[in-house]
């Protein structure tokens, strides 16, 4: 592997870990010009790690403007399945990554979600890492190899 | 990726966007895959699941059938 590889790598992971972290401790998945400063790099050098990354099934990009829109679990834009865990409020773009966020915390978390027919508020809770409070049913409209063929819709 | 009340509320919805009945599972599997998917996130040396390692998890929490296959 070359040394450009390499360092393209470095960063890509880097930048990664930042989204990651920041979502996580609070909430708000950080956006290309503060991970540009917090990483020291220029603004296009993380636009370009952000495309790698996306074309990597990492993340997804908003269209069009180069921001994010979900880090998985993470979501940057509010939802209708929010997660509150050690104070902390997050939204999830599915029911998958809304129990994701309390996999990823690794913290008892709450989820807040609504029936996708009636509208009706539900919530599932963790506990030391066990699902403790549960109801209804999980359904996944898209067959699993087809998952990226619209990641949105998924 | 869908929570709702019951099965018939699945049906419901389904229907009014004639869709086929996809995949279902209880939020307890759902609490299992996300855990196995998710755990890891925070890690340093994360990496996706390779597709074996998918099909893997997907069948220790009991999620088989032409649906769950990649």
């Amino acid at each position: 592997m070359d040394v450009t590889a390499t360092s393209t790598q470095k960063l890509d992971g880097d930048v990664r870990l930042y989204i990651m972290k920041e979502a996580a401790a609070t909430g708000r998945v950080p956006q290309p010009p503060e991970i540009a400063a917090a990483l020291g790099n220029a603004e296009s050098e993380i636009h370009d790690a952000l495309l790698r990354l996306a074309a990597g099934k990492v993340l997804i990009l908003a269209p069009n403007d180069g921001r994010i829109w979900a880090a998985a679990p993470f979501c940057a834009v509010p939802s209708s399945f929010r997660v509150e865990s050690n104070n902390v409020a997050y939204s999830a773009i599915c029911i998958w990554d809304a129990l994701g966020i309390a996999a990823t915390l690794h913290q008892d978390s709450s989820v807040n979600a609504i029936c996708g027919d009636c509208g009706a508020p539900m919530t599932l809770e963790v506990s030391d890492n066990a699902l403790v409070r549960s109801e209804g049913v999980i359904h996944f409209g898209v067959p699993a190899r087809s998952w990226w063929d619209n990641i949105g819709f998924t | 990726m869908l929570l709702f009340r019951d099965e018939e509320h699945v049906g419901r919805w389904c229907s009014a966007r004639g869709l086929p009945i996809g995949g279902m599972m209880t939020p307890e599997q759902g609490w299992r895959l996300a855990h196995e998917w998710f755990k890891d996130r925070l890690k340093p040396d994360w990496r996706r699941y390779t597709p074996d390692e998918t099909r893997s998890i997907f069948e220790s929490i009991g999620l088989t059938g032409d649906f769950w296959k990649i």
